[in-house]
């Protein structure tokens, strides 16, 4: 049907799949603690595909950039969530709406959608083949599946950051050449937004004495 | 010129970072002298935006006659909030009072400070930084109350908004995407390239880039079905904070949509844009006129009537007259003067009942003689009555819909319009003209009678400075006012 | 047999494939069996056990319940007849087609698999002991649900080859070394991969060697059987094993060693390649059989989702680039 793609190609869409794997990984996962860490692999496997992109491509800001992002994904993030739960002492096992099963097959619908609208975009870039983008595109529509289905607040907030992955993978394919600067500010953007995320987490444990949502649901109409 | 900017950038920065070592009381006067002169600042740029296209300092700071519109609107209810915070807060004389202080005094200029920056930055992505900023800083400001309403309140603020923004920030890399194949790899995203080529843009991926840019920045903007956030946010931070989020934050949301909506009219032709907006703008009036028939919150009726004022403003971008589009700027002015009047006396009411509940609220205007005739009068001036800047504006556009062929739309606009009107005057009526003294006590028991009197003078100021603006907008907008909305039209036009 | 002085007949070949499956499968799984006792620090059984077993069994002699028919005794030789008619489809010793491969693709391989397995789970429901119907009815119902697995591989292997025989899968396979690192393909693989894992029965579905209530599925099928039934039974089980090891490396991972033409020497060589690798997929599935446990029956939905979700996956990848 298509002409075989090289294997860089073949090699950068096995590591963009391993980053939607890891979202479907932390859609089953039930131990918050494993949730984070498999948010910390995805920013790792993410940062390994900057640095082959890099390596493959010669665009040298990118290495940075690998840099930063592990840093701040695969260090500083999960640590201050990671601690946020040993502060917690309660509640170690999320909660979510539906079964494992359902959850995959709605992420699965999803995900299709998601393929096929950016599939039908024919968007050619020289970093990372299409097949790169319509991944991205799909993790982050499981990202917001995770966000709607599970009814914590830590995987909440997990799911966002592994939302704000997927969109690093998709300005990986097309956005390859943006300027550091530019892209610098997208990450201490992300750094600040992380903060912010914690204390209030820390204020809804303070206030609930629990990380569920159930209770939130006070305010309505 | 370009030392103006710099100050508008840097002056609320460092009155944010002074009021964390100053007492409360310095750090009040500070804030207002920062609110003022940065409106002035504002004001000082306008003659000159209305003859320039562009000022440009640096290559980060850029300024044309669409960014002054928002700038004016968002510095003047950033002076106007300064004295209604300066009247509203109670604060304790403990140090918890104090840290609270402190705490709020700098969050309020900080979050004034990214609001500011957001239409000065040059380029889609510092657009985005500055609209990310705006959000964490909010966020924070709406849980400074340590309520169980403002936790949950907050929460879903800030998850709902990140998310928006995070579509955002992917529509931010597809639009960069659909310039490299004009401008190959490494270019910036300031405004001037990219209008310069978004002619020869690939369609298809600024269509997709616009639609995540209405549905991102929406979710901030509070556009049906991203909107559920608002409500809550709203009703649950602290009144003057309540102020700023639905008068100025609301806006520069707005002006975020309203950049991509230039680049993408000169891509993809005036039709999709508009109908996408004309999409959400019709289900944000909608679902707002419904629920306001229905509240018992003060400020969640409130924060309603600003979803709806919302859905107006992006009807009126999908009409394209350039009449209405004018209509729709000079609605971002006297909107920002209205909703913070209302907000204001809102936060007079709250004081003075010690309820939000509008059922327990009655005889506004006999116990707050002033805030409450005031109150009464920013809801009128919401509900597009003369001779305030509302109507005017929504006249506008109106109007420009019905030079429109479709003009369904413009009908379904004014009996919407009047919907809410109706929700709205419900709530004037029983609580502020109805004529006894009395209120029911916080347990619901007895019916206590209240003191009539201010609660604070500086209140009663800050409404009277938004009321006068509406009735300058309304009646007389000035003529370089007028000239600089005609100009940003003109920008935001289509060519033809 | 032989045509000429260097060439064995296609016909001869095809034989060959069958008798090498008949023959070699007894051993795969004694080796498999060998190894998984060495893993656990026992000296194992032997590894021509299997052979001695069956020749055992069939000099024993044959039980039959009151209640059951002539269905019962011919369940065991139904499914024998189709674990011996599938080597005939797929590449088990050449990397060309053979004459009667056409007969069916891979999906006509499935259906004919799927055949043996009912005609064994009949069998053992209708001897009306409690156990029996509790394996047939269980192993129908995950049967029937990795079924959309097995499809979805098909698609993608269709989606490769435009066909949807395996052959030419594995000739695209050989032909660039790329091919292997398509993230459709790996996909694909790991997804047949887990769908030869439940449908062997091995952990983390099943426990291959004992015969625990809780978790029985296929072993209880075959719990009323006895003698030559039973020894067909054993032999058709070790044949399916080595029939769906076979579609997974010679289409899927590692499709070389097959003989490229018909002589004698390559035809003879492709024998041993092909038991060598079945051997050492068996000794994976060994060492997985002592690094997991057993999942909770209810839990193996969530075992076949992911399954399902790979399969997806890899077709979505190949429709939307390429990929």
């Amino acid at each position: 049907m298509h002409a075989i793609p090289s294997t860089y190609a073949g090699v950068a869409d096995v590591v963009a799949v391993l980053v939607l794997l890891t979202e479907f990984a932390m859609l089953r996962a039930p131990l918050l603690r494993s949730q984070v860490k498999l948010y910390a692999f995805q920013s790792l496997v993410v940062s390994g595909l900057a640095v082959y992109v890099a390596a493959s491509r010669h665009i040298n800001d990118l290495y940075v950039l690998a840099l930063l992002s592990f840093v701040l994904k695969v260090v500083l993030v999960p640590g201050l969530v990671l601690r946020l739960l040993r502060d917690a002492e309660v509640d170690l096992a999320g909660s979510s709406v539906l079964g494992v099963a359902s959850m995959i097959l709605i992420a699965l619908g999803v995900s299709v959608f998601g393929f096929i609208t950016v599939g039908s975009l024919h968007v050619h870039s020289i970093a990372l083949p299409t097949t790169a983008l319509a991944i991205a595109a799909a993790v982050v529509l499981v990202a917001f599946v995770l966000i709607i289905l599970r009814a914590d607040v830590v995987s909440q907030a997990i799911g966002f950051f592994s939302l704000e992955n997927g969109v690093s993978v998709a300005s990986l394919v097309v956005a390859a050449g943006l300027p550091l600067v530019v892209e610098v500010a997208f990450l201490f953007d992300l750094l600040v937004a992380v903060v912010v995320f914690g204390v209030l987490m820390r204020v809804h444990h303070g206030r609930t004495k629990s990380l569920s949502t159930e209770a939130l649901d006070r305010l309505k109409g | 010129m370009s030392s103006i900017l710099v100050v508008l950038v840097v002056m609320p920065f460092v009155v944010a970072v002074a009021t964390i070592f100053l007492p409360v009381g310095i750090s009040k006067i500070l804030t207002v002298i920062s609110g003022a002169v940065t409106f002035a600042l504002a004001l000082a740029l306008v003659p000159t935006a209305t003859t320039h296209t562009q000022i440009v300092t640096g290559s980060m700071l850029r300024v044309d006659a669409l960014s002054v519109v928002f700038l004016v609107a968002t510095t003047f209810l950033y002076g106007a909030t300064a004295v209604f915070a300066g009247g509203y807060l109670h604060l304790a004389d403990s140090p918890a009072g104090t840290r609270y202080g402190r705490r709020f005094y700098a969050g309020l200029n900080l979050f004034c400070w990214s609001m500011v920056a957001a239409p000065l930055v040059n380029g889609l992505a510092l657009l985005w930084v500055a609209v990310e900023i705006t959000t964490v800083i909010s966020a924070l400001l709406v849980a400074i109350d340590d309520t169980d309403g403002a936790t949950e309140a907050s929460w879903k603020y800030v998850l709902i908004a990140s998310l928006g923004l995070g579509i955002a920030l992917l529509a931010t890399i597809i639009m960069y995407y659909a310039g490299t194949t004009v401008f190959g790899s490494a270019y910036d995203l300031s405004y001037a390239t990219l209008l310069a080529g978004a002619g020869r843009f690939p369609p298809d991926v600024v269509r997709l880039a616009f639609v995540l840019a209405v549905l991102g920045f929406g979710t901030k903007m509070g556009l049906v079905p991203v909107h559920t956030w608002l409500p809550d946010a709203h009703s649950e931070a602290p009144t003057p904070v309540s102020a700023l989020l639905s008068g100025s934050l609301l806006a520069i949301s707005f002006y975020a949509i309203l950049r991509y909506f230039q680049i993408a009219v000169r891509t993809l032709g005036p039709t999709f844009p508009r109908n996408v907006l004309l999409i959400f703008g019709l289900a944000s009036l909608l679902l707002a006129a419904l629920y306001l028939l229905s509240q018992r919150d003060l400020k969640r009726l409130l924060a309603y009537s600003s979803v709806e004022h919302m859905g107006i403003l992006a009807i009126g971008m999908s009409f394209g007259a350039p009449i209405a589009v004018v209509g729709v700027l000079l609605h971002v002015l006297a909107h920002a003067a209205a909703k913070g009047t209302a907000f204001f006396g809102a936060g007079s009411v709250v004081r003075k009942f010690a309820t939000k509940d509008m059922t327990k609220i009655r005889g506004g205007i006999g116990a707050l003689p002033w805030s409450g005739a005031m109150l009464v009068a920013a809801v009128l001036a919401l509900s597009a009555m003369p001779p305030f800047g509302i109507f005017r504006s929504e006249f506008l556009i109106v109007s420009g819909g019905l030079s429109d062929p479709r003009d369904t739309a413009a009908a379904v606009l004014v009996i919407l319009v009047t919907l809410a009107f109706f929700g709205l005057s419900w709530f004037t009526t029983q609580t502020m003209l109805t004529p006894d003294l009395t209120a029911v006590s916080a347990d619901g028991t007895a019916a206590v009678t209240l003191a009539k009197g201010e609660v604070s003078a500086w209140i009663v100021v800050a409404m009277a400075l938004g009321l006068v603006a509406l009735v300058i907008l309304g009646v007389h907008p000035p003529a370089q006012l007028s000239q600089l909305l005609n100009h940003a039209a003109s920008e935001l036009g289509t060519p033809r | 047999m032989l045509l000429g002085p260097s060439v064995v007949a296609p016909q001869g070949v095809q034989a060959l494939q069958d008798l090498t499956i008949l023959f070699g499968a007894p051993l795969v799984s004694g080796v498999i069996s060998h190894v998984e006792g060495r893993l656990q620090g026992r000296r194992g059984p032997r590894i021509l056990q299997p052979y001695y077993d069956l020749a055992k069994l069939f000099r024993k002699e044959t039980v039959v319940t009151e209640e059951s028919s002539w269905v019962f005794l011919a369940g065991p030789v139904v499914a024998f007849g189709c674990y011996l008619i599938v080597p005939l489809l797929i590449p088990v010793l050449t990397t060309y087609g053979l004459p009667l491969g056409y007969m069916g693709d891979i999906l006509g391989g499935g259906f004919i698999l799927a055949l043996a397995s009912f005609s064994v789970a009949l069998a053992g429901t209708e001897s009306g002991a409690p156990y029996a119907q509790l394996g047939g009815s269980r192993a129908m119902t995950f049967g029937a649900l990795i079924e959309p697995t097995i499809l979805f591989v098909v698609f993608a292997v269709a989606l490769i080859t435009s066909t949807d025989l395996p052959y030419a899968l594995a000739a695209t396979v050989r032909s660039s070394s790329s091919e292997m690192v398509r993230p459709g393909h790996v996909l694909a693989a790991i997804a047949f991969f887990m769908v030869v894992l439940v449908d062997t029965g091995r952990i983390p579905v099943e426990t291959h060697s004992g015969t625990l209530e809780f978790g029985m599925i296929d072993e209880a099928r075959t719990l009323e059987h006895s003698g030559a039934p039973l020894a067909l039974l054993k032999w058709g089980s070790a044949m399916k094993q080595l029939i769906l090891y076979t579609i997974l490396i010679n289409v899927f991972v590692a499709p070389w060693g097959l003989a490229a033409s018909g002589s004698p020497v390559a035809v003879a060589l492709a024998i041993p390649a092909l038991l060598g690798k079945a051997m050492v997929l068996g000794m994976i599935f060994a060492v997985i059989d002592n690094l997991f446990a057993k999942l909770r029956l209810f839990k193996i939905t969530e075992f076949i989702a992911a399954a399902f979700l790979l399969a997806v996956l890899a077709v979505l990848v190949f429709y939307a680039g390429g990929g």
